[in-house]
């Protein structure tokens, strides 16, 4: 118990210490380390070295999952931010706030993982919700000025549909024995049976929509794509890496709930539906979408939209899921990373403008093209595998047709993406006013290159305290005997 | 008496759909806010427990006066000015908030028969719910929407008080912080978009779209 209070206070304590301290190294180096000791703390909780026991927190195999991938994400996006704030050139007060508001967003996304509480999930998700906000206003344009406004509304709204959801859980308790009690996860997991069918399915429905305007499922997705396309690279890399991952955990404590009970089959019609809508809205959009920071924002919804797809077949789909939720948090890390670093360059998100990639800046060029082999499930990256499990799981369900239809959209999804990838890497511009200098190697690069190895031995070797973990889940949810 | 004043809520929103003036908004949502504040503290007259009366307090204190002053400045300070433009006819949404009131109410006493809810104030929740949505989507000025969206976390407040669950006073302290500071943010944003986008409505933001 003692650690997490202690890990608690190093966070609060650095967030306070940015505000006070005004130079941006020195803030820098702080948040690093607060990033650092909550990646050793989610290694010790996820390999079992340490179990604290809290009233209000859950420390079951997906808190603890769920809790590594998000801090995993965070660290590796602290140690670059450094470099890319030197480098920005964006106006305003956006640096000066860039670390404390990182601060609160690790402390809302690591409570509201390993939360217990419907209550204390839904206040603080809406408070990862708000630290993110002022980092998607970073650059102080015009276009991110929108793209934060419509993200606070409509995420918001959504966070208050998601609060409908929980106040018709307690309805669906009426009558049983979690009547009139705080809503502990675990208490409505075990009395499952118990609840009242017609609230819990009211309930589903509003958690799932509400948790949809920030997991990105699709129609609620839009807020999302447009605050992931028009923040900083490493604010889009934690977006698309781990505030997603933090938001699904909402929709997977429901179902946990759901799977017991009558609505169970309810509830994985309405999420097979969202996920084929989110991987047919990235088809669509992928086809007009000339932004490249965009297009990759539409990958997300196509990611996130196959891993609820995954959850919702269950058996080896679900395995799969948990699989990809883990290697497209880290793949979308280096893709943003790469953006990123070419906007800096390009000073454009036109993929239009973009060309002679690997000519112009090489390190990126080369850590961008593998970057998109390994969203596009490339072997031997981590994605090939964890696709594989889900194709396999949902050809083996009871409803293959939807295989049939996400292999179509994944394909059209994969020529549209690949062509605008090698027309940034390979088209000759001659008019192109981008100034030639070698580029130097960058921490970014070294980081990419790490995560990318990280993609292809997590896949290859992969660590038995993962595979058991995952297994766990599974059978949490019934998708393993 | 919890349900004279959800009706009092009810026709507060009501007005709120009627009103063409931004200022009567900020009226009608500081009466929500005492009317909230109220309906929390009658359970405290019949047990009295200092502890319970922080949720009251915190109440009135939010959203009886800190938003409502708030968005006041905000008003003042923007200089936004009258009317609250409809998207569509307003008689056309007022008949549309009257429609769905009603048939919130009725299938609040058709499922008080299966369900043990308090119907009026669980029904006077769930139209405000509406009521804010719908004034998200039909009127123009970006304040309407958070005023809007502050009805709907109202009414959430009333419809989460019809519904025997408990909440720790800490979390319940936590969600009107998390709402004031949803407003603050709100607030700035707003102040941002009338100097760099000059306007405070929503046909402004066109600019990012595929």
């Amino acid at each position: 118990m003692a650690i997490i209070f202690s890990l608690t206070g190093l966070i609060l304590a650095s967030g306070a210490a940015c505000w006070f301290v005004k130079d941006l190294k020195a803030q820098y180096f702080i948040s690093l380390f607060a990033a650092g000791a909550h990646l050793l703390f989610s290694f010790a909780l996820f390999t079992g070295i340490c179990a604290p026991q809290l009233a209000f927190l859950s420390l079951d195999p997906l808190s603890r999952l769920f809790l590594i991938v998000v801090s995993n994400v965070y660290f590796w996006v602290v140690l670059v931010s450094y470099q890319y704030l030197k480098q920005s050139t964006a106006k305003g007060s956006g640096k000066k706030y860039y670390f404390i508001f990182l601060n609160v967003y690790l402390l809302a996304n690591s409570a509201a993982i390993l939360s217990n509480n419907f209550a204390m999930y839904w206040v603080v998700s809406e408070m990862t919700t708000l630290s993110v906000a002022p980092l998607i206003y970073y650059l102080r344009d015009e276009e991110s000025l929108e793209a934060m406004w419509k993200y606070l509304f409509l995420v918001s709204v959504g966070i208050a549909a998601v609060f409908i959801g929980i106040i018709f859980l307690a309805l669906s308790a009426t009558g049983t024995v979690v009547e009139g009690k705080q809503l502990f996860f675990t208490d409505f997991i075990r009395h499952a049976a118990l609840l009242n069918p017609v609230w819990l399915k009211a309930s589903f429905i509003f958690i799932f929509v509400g948790m949809s305007t920030k997991i990105g499922i699709a129609p609620m997705h839009s807020a999302d794509v447009d605050a992931t396309s028009t923040s900083p690279g490493p604010i889009a890399a934690l977006m698309s890496g781990s505030l997603r991952v933090t938001a699904l955990v909402g929709l997977m404590r429901i179902l946990q709930i759901v799977r017991g009970t009558s609505v169970y089959e309810f509830a994985r019609f309405i999420m097979i539906i969202g996920g084929l809508l989110s991987i047919f809205t990235a088809f669509v959009f992928i086809f007009r979408v000339r932004n490249y920071k965009r297009l990759f924002a539409y990958s997300s919804v196509e990611h996130l939209g196959l891993i609820v797809l995954g959850v919702a077949t269950g058996g080896l789909a679900f395995i799969g899921a948990m699989y990809h939720i883990v290697y497209n948090s880290i793949n979308k890390v280096v893709i943003f990373f790469c953006a990123g670093s070419i906007n800096q360059k390009y000073g454009t998100v036109d993929s239009e403008k973009v060309s002679s990639l690997l000519e112009n800046m090489p390190w990126t060029g080369w850590i961008f093209m593998f970057s998109f082999l390994a969203i596009s499930a490339v072997p031997p990256f981590g994605i090939f595998f964890s696709e594989l499990k889900v194709f396999e799981g949902m050809l083996f369900s009871n409803r293959p047709w939807v295989l049939f239809a996400v292999l179509f959209f994944m394909l059209f999804i994969f020529i549209n993406m690949g062509r605008v990838v090698l027309q940034m890497l390979y088209k000759k511009d001659e008019n192109s006013k981008v100034v030639k200098e070698r580029e130097r190697v960058n921490i970014t690069h070294a980081v990419s290159l790490i995560l990318l190895v990280m993609l292809i031995a997590l896949a290859l070797f992969t660590p038995n305290v993962l595979k058991s973990t995952i297994i766990d889940i599974a059978k949490d949810f019934g998708a393993a005997s | 008496m919890e349900n004279v004043l959800s009706i009092l809520f009810c026709l507060s929103l009501l007005y709120l759909a009627l009103t063409s003036r931004v200022k009567h908004c900020v009226n009608v949502l500081q009466a929500q806010g005492i009317i909230l504040a109220v309906i929390n503290t009658l359970p405290l007259f019949h047990h009295f427990t200092l502890g319970e009366i922080i949720l009251p307090a915190a109440l009135l204190g939010i959203k009886g006066v800190l938003i409502p002053f708030y968005i006041r400045k905000i008003i003042t300070d923007l200089d936004i000015k009258d009317p609250i433009e409809p998207t569509i006819q307003q008689f056309t949404f007022i008949m549309l908030v009257i429609t769905l009131m009603s048939a919130v109410f009725v299938a609040s006493g058709i499922l008080a028969k299966s369900t043990e809810i308090n119907i009026i104030p669980f029904a006077s929740g769930f139209s405000a719910i509406i009521t804010g949505i719908l004034v998200i989507i039909f009127r123009k000025k970006l304040l309407v929407h958070v005023m809007g969206f502050l009805a709907m976390e109202n009414g959430i407040f009333l419809f989460g008080s019809a519904i025997a669950f408990k909440l720790p006073v800490i979390i319940e302290l936590g969600m009107l912080l998390d709402i004031f500071v949803v407003v603050f943010l709100m607030g700035i944003a707003l102040n941002k978009i009338s100097t760099t986008l000059s306007g405070f409505e929503a046909a402004q933001l066109r600019r990012l779209k595929d």
